[in-house]
């Protein structure tokens, strides 16, 4: 601890020197060639990122003007055309759409499923990573990280069908409750638990998979600090909540914060499968909602609506836990600059 | 900055008035509010009379005699395989030596690139067609995006089921498509002859605009649903098939043994409504004797029906997994034997019957001869369009092109009992089949790999109901069924029209059926079944009727 000091001052100067140095040479002095011949190795590796962003996201981005147009695609001469020649109609999409009950029935269907999992789903990847990063064999933890993440390969339509074949009506479970002579639960069925079965079924498939960013934080956890707490007489329970969790606050905070921006999108496959189930009143999330009622009818405009409002949800909630977040000292997903 | 608003909008006058934004829009001083409006996709009709004038004049190719003639619109049913058959198409239908491009749907796994089956249809045709071969259950959201895009190939086959769910088809159709109307148009069919073998009545549901715009694929029999059941397990446990709604009820009793995994019912609630009555071929709508247009929804005979499927659910008499999402695998639990009675399109049995008679030689499918839900009370059985699969062709290939692909589809209408259609059902003798003692072809594996129904869904053929040798009763089962049931065929009075229902009264009917699972699986009431119907109305259906009421008094029907 003696020396520490020292150690720390010198890079602050080397720092300052440096600085000096830089001021030297103003930024303005270097041309656009320069610098090109400076960073060109940098370009071209985020050129493919780049790319990718403007042919996937940027571009087909502009067609959301659709949203304020009673869009068809045949007028015009191509493609293009029809965006420019269709009708506008202002806000008429999201007037048919904030005026029918059953789209607010979905985004609360779907606020809910999104608040309940944040407390029944978001903390199992964290206690689980925990629990792995535990165990001291590393041919045990091997094989049971790989066990947790295989059903994250699975299709929805497994996962469902899985459970189906399990505790379906007539699925293992039910049968051998019948056979002993009882009337088996209706589990696949009732609207009423359908937020536990939905989230249970998240977790089966997707927690191992979540697991896998809290293990790459715990790993970069300095193990001195462990070691250093434990000769101090620190038990088990105190180095978690002094040394793993605070080791853990920032990732926990940043997928959070994503989490809160995702709010209105809680997966469709899922719901589309089990609407038959349950019930339009249970399973319809917006993004149902915008399928059938937008794009099964040939509503397009609606649904690149519901998309658009799904967005600027989603943005006012990363800026805000994102603020949140700074207030609390944390640094978010973005730093103020 | 106000000089710089009012230029800016002069400019965006042409280019407002361009997309057909009023000036009165621009007069609200741009508010967003004043000038918006909701969405409409108005519908369209295309009428009776316009498509009489376009359509090719009928010239029967049928060149075998069937061994049971179908009461039309049923198909005829061939039980033998003939001795000898005919080459309908001598010269070869391609002869620019261009590559043609198709996509299809197929329900199965996709069949190799490589393809023994297509080459040697290709060989006969003169020249190669490269298939887009796509997923059957997702095929309409994949030509929703061609069609958006306006990329099509040059043949483009789309099923009559998909057709209201692509955005706008009545103009995109226009927009993409040939217009086939100089090509075939009465006696102009005469150039390919095999295309004048098609039903009137297909090529009638072929027109869009006043326009002949696709070459139909008609349908083999005109009932949208049948249902079947598992005659070898009714015989053997001694219990008849249903004749009355009670007696269905009895049979779903007898058969259900939840303890053994067994439950009587599939999905039946297509055949249940019509048991009951409810009629409605066009899209759930009708029009009563007092020349009322009401919609399925609203009859008695409905209700009826609900309360029916609600009883079933009730007492646990439907399959678990078939309760549980939308059809569930019904195919293979009717073949395990553990439903035994399920309602289904009449193409599920041909594609059904083979490979479970492969595993369980017993096993016997049979349709139950239509009934009513008393005695003396007849069923209604709702009539299906007459084409169930267009084929477009690419608009602007020019007329050369277009008569090649013209021939292309002519040589795909081969009917029954010619070399080409055995080519593009069985593949290559030899390669594909082996023919059995009678000299009707017996497929093997390759066949099974290869075929996936490329040519059959390329273009339309004459109907017909052929059997194989593993399930030698069909064909005279379906037919002599379908014959019977034609008795009760509804009339729908806007046959031959070609009904767009607009967008916004398409979309209550999804909440509506909602409701009503709702209530048949027992999750609402059935005290609020008439709440349903009246919120239905409220909703939508009401102006649906005035629609498609409107479009009858347009057609003076």
């Amino acid at each position: 601890m003696v020396s520490a000091p020292p150690i720390a001052a010198e890079p602050r100067a080397a720092a300052k020197k440096a600085k000096k140095k830089v001021k030297a040479v103003p930024r303005r002095q270097l041309s656009f060639g320069q610098r090109l011949r400076r960073d060109w190795p940098l370009l071209l590796m985020c050129l493919p990122a780049m790319l990718l962003l403007l042919v996937f996201h940027y571009v087909p981005a502009l067609g959301n003007v659709i949203a304020f147009q009673d869009y068809n695609p045949f007028v015009g001469d191509d493609p293009l055309e029809a965006f420019l020649y269709s009708e506008w109609i202002g806000f008429g999409n999201f007037e048919y759409l904030f005026k029918n009950p059953a789209f607010w029935d979905s985004v609360v269907t779907t606020l809910s499923i999104t608040a309940f999992q944040l407390v029944f789903y978001f903390p199992i990847p964290i206690l689980l990573a925990i629990l792995l990063n535990s165990i001291m064999s590393p041919r045990i933890r091997s094989l049971v990280q790989s066990v947790v993440y295989l059903p994250h390969f699975f299709s929805w339509v497994l996962v469902v069908s899985l459970f189906q074949m399990m505790l379906g009506g007539a699925g293992l479970l039910a049968q051998t409750v019948r056979q002993a002579g009882y009337t088996p639960p209706e589990i696949m069925t009732n609207p009423d638990t359908f937020m536990f079965l939905v989230t249970s079924q998240a977790l089966w498939k997707d927690a191992g998979w979540g697991m896998i960013v809290f293990l790459a934080a715990l790993a970069a956890i300095d193990t001195s600090l462990y070691e250093a707490a434990a000769a101090d007489g620190a038990g088990r329970w105190r180095r978690m909540w002094h040394i793993t969790l605070p080791g853990l606050r920032s990732v926990i905070v940043l997928l959070l914060i994503l989490r809160l921006g995702d709010a209105l999108n809680v997966g469709f496959e899922q719901f589309v499968l089990q609407r038959e189930m349950v019930g339009r009143e249970a399973a319809e999330v917006l993004d149902t909602y915008v399928y059938y009622q937008g794009i099964a009818v040939q509503q397009w405009g609606v649904g690149a609506a519901a998309g658009l409002f799904k967005a600027v949800i989603g943005i006012l909630l990363i800026v805000g836990a994102n603020k949140l977040a700074h207030r609390f000292g944390e640094q978010g997903i973005y730093s103020k600059s | 900055m106000r000089r710089t608003l009012s230029g800016a909008s002069t400019n965006r006058r042409n280019f407002l008035g361009l997309v057909g934004l009023g000036t009165a829009s621009l007069a609200s001083g741009g508010a967003l509010a004043g000038c918006s409006k909701e969405p409409t996709s108005k519908g369209s009709a295309t009428t009776a009379e316009q498509a009489a004038g376009v359509v090719p004049n009928f010239k029967d190719s049928t060149l075998v005699q069937p061994d049971v003639k179908g009461v039309r619109p049923m198909a005829d049913g061939y039980v033998k395989y003939p001795a000898s058959l005919a080459d309908a198409v001598t010269e070869k239908a391609i002869t620019s030596g261009k590559p043609v491009t198709a996509s299809t749907p197929w329900w199965g796994p996709a069949p190799p690139a490589a393809n023994k089956l297509v080459e040697a249809v290709n060989a006969d045709m003169g020249g190669v067609i490269n298939f887009s071969i796509q997923d059957g259950n997702t095929y309409g959201d994949k030509l929703n995006t061609m069609l958006g895009a306006r990329d099509v190939p040059e043949l483009t086959c789309i099923p009559g089921w998909e057709i209201n769910k692509l955005a706008r088809f009545s103009e995109g159709v226009h927009a993409l498509f040939e217009d086939l109307t100089p090509y075939l148009a009465g006696d102009k069919v005469n150039a390919y002859p095999l295309l004048a073998g098609l039903d009137t009545k297909a090529w009638q549901d072929s027109v869009w605009g006043g326009k002949l715009m696709a070459v139909p694929f008609p349908t083999d029999s005109p009932y949208p649903s049948v249902l079947y059941y598992r005659k070898d397990a009714a015989d053997e446990r001694g219990i008849a098939a249903p004749t009355t709604l009670d007696e269905l009820y009895d049979f779903g009793k007898k058969f259900t043994n939840a303890d053994k995994g067994e439950w009587a019912f599939g999905d039946i609630w297509l055949e249940v409504q019509q048991i009951c009555g409810a009629g409605g071929s066009e899209n759930g709508w009708m029009k009563t004797a007092d020349g009322k247009v009401v919609h399925r929804h609203e009859t008695p005979e409905y209700k009826r029906a609900v309360e029916f499927m609600a009883r079933l659910y009730a007492e646990k008499l439907i399959h678990p997994d078939v309760a549980a999402s939308k059809g569930g695998d019904q195919t293979t639990l009717f073949k395990g034997s553990k439903i035994f009675m399920y309602a289904t399109g009449g193409g599920s049995w041909k594609e059904t019957w083979p490979s479970a008679v492969q595993a369980n030689p017993k096993f016997n499918m049979q349709a139950v001869k239509v009934f009513g839900a008393d005695k003396g009370k007849p069923p209604v059985r709702w009539q299906a369009r007459s084409a169930i699969i267009w084929t477009f062709i690419k608009k602007g290939l020019g007329q050369e092109r277009t008569q090649e692909l013209l021939r292309v589809l002519n040589y795909t209408a081969a009917p029954f009992g010619t070399k080409e259609w055995e080519l593009q059902n069985y593949g290559a003798e030899g390669t594909h089949f082996q023919r059995d003692g009678s000299g009707t072809p017996v497929t093997n594996d390759l066949w099974t790999k290869e075929f996936a129904n490329q040519y059959v869904f390329l273009g339309g053929r004459p109907p017909v109901v052929v059997g194989g040798p593993t399930i030698p009763t069909y064909a005279a089962d379906f037919v002599n069924w379908g014959n019977d049931a034609t008795q009760y065929l509804e009339k729908n009075p806007w046959d031959g029209i070609k009904v767009e229902t607009p967008s916004q009264q398409a979309a209550i009917e999804q909440p509506t059926q909602d409701k009503i699972t709702d209530i048949q699986r027992g999750r609402t009431p059935l005290g609020d079944f008439d709440k349903v119907i009246s919120d239905w109305k409220a909703g939508g259906g009401d102006a649906a009727r005035d629609f498609y009421a409107k479009v009858l008094a347009d057609n003076g029907r």
